[in-house]
């Protein structure tokens, strides 16, 4: 049985009075790709952002490999291995891609392995070995996502989370991106993605959870949720198409 | 515009200030009939508190309300000081008055129009610091013009009104301090009303999230123009007071940068958003500007106490006395709220 | 003075201090998003530190650098830690903004408080030297401090360009939550950004002890020319701002000679509203500071 890396237990989160996530559970296995899918608004990018510590819930429990990360910063969570890749890249522009995965491996912890965590991410992602030196804010919208994944990767992390990895990509970027995931996953990195292209998410995760207006509502392997006439007609179409 | 509050809705607190502020202003009101507020110290203390209410409630209204640090006001004050001065002196509106309403009244249309012409460059594109700085600009450049006007403006030694006060004219204080004490409680009321209006809830959007207020159809720059200019107009007409109880006018003294610091510390301690709070912060700080000084060995020591006063009430307190006792302590920030929701 | 060349190296020599201001306001806005109002004054107040090293302990004021700055850089990290940092994580610029005026007041008239309103300036044999060719002279004074400003600018830069915590702070300035999220601690980054900001009012300090005379009041207007110099640089970098200061210099010393000194402040708000209304980023900006509703 595999083991649980990341758990959540009744999480609530409230902008001001505004109720965001409400009594959200859910479990992430070591080694898997879990997916977060849902229309707008229904908080799954709130979820990341408390996982990641930039949100403080009014309310539930976060266990990362079997010990509470309630309360800690961002920096800590940081340490012990968990690092968000935010919706829309938030690359450093004006810096080159090289900083930009230079300052990935900030912390200590990251910095020892510099050198073998920048190997892996050219090996990742070839491209971006060649504009190495180049400002960020050049590359294109495919490049910019595998920076920002890089960028993460950088800091040696057990757990990656994605917040919209095919955001203003075209499909055949999209399924590139995926496909890389599914690769950097294979090395042993455990990954959550929130993803609004739920086909494709759901083909490659192996656990997903649907989430609307701030709870889960549905949760299951992605095959089930794959043939689950509930989802199919809520969020993918009766053609099966990407909505 | 709702003109009389539904009482019942108020709540509490809010009736209980009224309720103070209404015994204050008929207090306040009427002193002059049992106090001599001509030869007594309170008389002027007072009158400065009004001046100063008035260019604090002013500043409210762009900068409390509407969320726009302005920086400028001491140019509105300056020139709202120089207009009546020197219409005054080369007689334009020929009403022979002395205590010339028209005159008050016209020291407030050149602020507008200053305000207007500089707001809508500096309001259109620029947001929080640079338009903070791009009026602070406008406050020296103005001081500069009046100093270096000649014989037009009297340059550094300004425009001595005495002259042209009638012989015959006995001065008593209680004139300017009725004229004071009208135009502060003018200024709070037509703040009040703005504010509470459909007007005040656009200024109130546009100060928690501008972008968001533009995208719901607020016409963001019309209305930070109207806070503007009107905040402009009654800080005029504050420097035409105070210059009426002056009569000398010098650029020194009426664009100096207490008219521009000390309001919004006023304000700041009272309470910013808040129609007492400029009333209390005036009090407060002038009383303790004054009194201060007199204290022995004390001299000269309130600016760094005020400074301090600011820091501190910024820090623990941004939403000033008025505040104290509310439920939702910062009111004058808005930011990450969700990190704040534990 | 006379030509047109003298009066443009009177501009360069002077608009230095304008620079090194600018740059430390540059710096702090990057991460902080404001513009620290207080910057002239702190510039007077290390004046002052400078002036009273050399009256009492006789410390030449261009060894006073190495004291003047390291304090300077101190009393930064106190201050934030002190009066920011709160207002930093609120995240509301005019609190900070407010902050920074009332620090400004209370700093200004402790000034004036303590060392009382007489204009301060330092007497040095050196003042007198002039370097004199081509027609021109040149003080000496002035020379080093334009020296200064240079100097000042390439060690920021270099700090910026070359060193971790510097590449953290230009992340920072551009994007602070994304800075986070790398692990890296935003208000430290704050911190040193600001401090670095101080320290650079400290060797301005130096050079206004040495160039000026100055009092408690000096500071505000300084800090006005300051934001015209940033304004006319940009933000986001530091010799843009240096160049800003220098540009700024030149126009107030042109203005000077042919308009007339009493029309130097007004010229130099004018440019400011000019440079706002027209070129909002600044003639070497990465990035405009001007935002469109």
């Amino acid at each position: 049985m595999a083991n649980l890396l990341l758990e959540v237990n009744e999480l609530s989160v409230s902008y001001g009075d505004v109720r965001a996530l409400t009594d959200v559970s859910i479990a992430v296995d070591d080694g898997a790709i879990v997916a977060l899918v849902g229309s707008n608004g229904a908080g799954k990018s709130t979820l990341l952002k408390a996982i990641a510590g930039l949100l403080h819930p009014s309310s539930g429990q976060m266990f990362f490999m079997g010990e509470s990360i309630d309360g800690l910063s961002t920096k800590h969570r940081v340490d012990r291995g968990i690092v968000l890749v935010p919706e829309g890249r938030r690359l450093f522009q004006t810096l080159t891609v090289r900083e930009n995965l230079k300052l990935g491996a900030y912390l200590p912890r990251a910095r020892a392995s510099y050198d073998e965590s920048l190997e892996r991410v050219f090996a990742l992602f070839p491209v971006l070995k060649e504009r190495a030196n180049g400002k960020a804010g050049l590359l294109s919208g495919g490049e910019q996502q595998m920076l920002a994944i890089g960028r993460a990767v950088m800091a040696h992390p057990k757990l990656v989370m994605v917040d919209e990895a095919s955001l203003g990509l075209s499909p055949l970027l999209s399924a590139a991106i995926f496909e890389l995931i599914v690769a950097l996953n294979q090395q042993g990195t455990t990954v959550l993605l929130v993803e609004q292209n739920i086909h494709m998410a759901l083909k490659i995760c192996s656990t997903a959870y649907v989430m609307k207006t701030g709870s889960v509502v549905l949760s299951g392997t992605g095959q089930e949720l794959l043939a689950s006439e509930d989802v199919r007609k809520a969020y993918i179409g009766e053609r099966g198409g990407r909505r | 515009m709702k003109v009389i509050p539904d009482v019942r809705k108020l709540g509490k607190r809010k009736l209980i200030w009224a309720g103070i502020a209404l015994v204050a202003a008929v207090f306040l009101g009427t002193l002059p009939f049992f106090y001599d507020v001509h030869s007594g110290q309170w008389g002027y203390v007072l009158f400065m508190v009004f001046i100063y209410a008035t260019v604090s409630q002013a500043w409210n209204l762009i900068g409390g309300y509407t969320g726009q640090i302005s920086l400028g006001q001491n140019a509105f004050f300056g020139l709202g000081a120089f207009t009546m001065a020197l219409l005054w002196v080369y007689d334009v509106t020929k009403t022979g008055y002395w205590f010339d309403p028209v005159l008050i009244i016209l020291g407030g249309v050149t602020p507008v129009i200053l305000a207007i012409l500089v707001g809508l460059p500096l309001l259109s594109r620029l947001r929080g610091d640079y338009f903070s700085f791009g009026t602070l600009g406008v406050g020296m450049i103005l001081s500069v013009l009046f100093l270096n006007g000649g014989g037009f403006t009297g340059g550094g030694e300004g425009k001595l009104l005495i002259k042209y006060v009638p012989d015959d004219l006995v001065i008593n204080l209680r004139t300017h301090y009725w004229a004071a004490f009208g135009v502060a409680v003018l200024t709070t009321l037509i703040v009040y009303f703005m504010t509470t209006s459909r007007l005040g809830l656009a200024l109130k959007a546009i100060r928690e999230d501008e972008v968001s207020a533009a995208s719901h159809g607020v016409n963001v720059l019309k209305y930070k123009i109207i806070a503007f200019a009107v905040s402009a107009a009654l800080t005029g007409v504050a420097g035409a007071i105070y210059t009426y109880y002056l009569l000398h006018p010098m650029p020194m003294n009426v664009f100096s940068q207490n008219w521009l610091f000390l309001p919004i510390m006023m304000t700041v301690l009272g309470g910013t958003g808040t129609i007492i709070g400029p009333w209390i912060g005036a009090f407060v700080l002038y009383l303790i500007a004054y009194y201060a000084d007199t204290l022995p060995g004390f001299e000269g020591w309130y600016p760094v106490v005020l400074g301090v006063i600011i820091i501190l009430v910024m820090l623990f307190l941004p939403s000033g006395i008025a505040g104290l006792g509310e439920k939702i302590p910062h009111r004058l920030t808005r930011g990450f709220v969700g990190r704040r929701s534990k | 003075m006379g030509s047109f060349a003298q009066v443009f190296i009177n501009g360069i020599l002077l608009g230095s201090m304008y620079g090194i201001a600018a740059a430390g306001l540059s710096l702090i806005f990057g991460t902080m998003r404001i513009i620290f109002i207080a910057q002239g004054t702190m510039i007077v107040f290390f004046a002052y530190v400078v002036y009273w090293c050399f009256q009492k302990a006789g410390i030449d004021p261009y060894l006073s650098l190495f004291i003047a700055v390291p304090l300077a850089f101190a009393v930064g990290l106190g201050m934030f830690y002190l009066v920011f940092r709160k207002a930093a994580a609120l995240e509301d610029k005019n609190v900070s903004l407010l902050i920074a005026v009332g620090l400004m007041y209370l700093v200004e008239n402790l000034m004036l408080k303590v060392w009382s309103a007489n204009p301060r300036g330092l007497k040095l044999d050196i003042q007198g030297v002039v370097i004199a060719g081509w027609g021109l002279r040149i003080s000496v004074v002035r020379l080093i401090l334009l020296g200064i400003a240079l100097v000042s600018a390439l060690v920021v830069s270099l700090f910026l360009k070359r060193t971790r915590l510097g590449t953290a702070v230009r992340a920072a300035s551009e994007d602070m939550e994304a800075t986070t999220l790398q692990g890296i601690n935003s208000v430290w980054v704050c911190a040193v950004s600001f401090a670095i900001g101080i320290a650079l009012a400290g060797a301005a300090g130096v050079g206004m002890a040495t160039v000026y005379s100055f009092d408690y009041k000096f500071g505000f207007t300084f800090a006005l020319k300051a934001l015209v110099a940033l304004a006319l640089g940009g933000i986001g970098n530091v010799f843009g701002a240096l160049a800003g200061g220098l540009i700024l210099g030149v126009i107030e010393q042109l203005a000077s000679y042919y308009i007339g000194m009493n029309w130097i402040e007004a010229v130099s708000y004018g440019v400011f509203l000019l440079v706002l209304a027209f070129l909002p980023q600044g003639l070497f900006g990465k990035r405009g500071l001007i935002k469109k509703v």
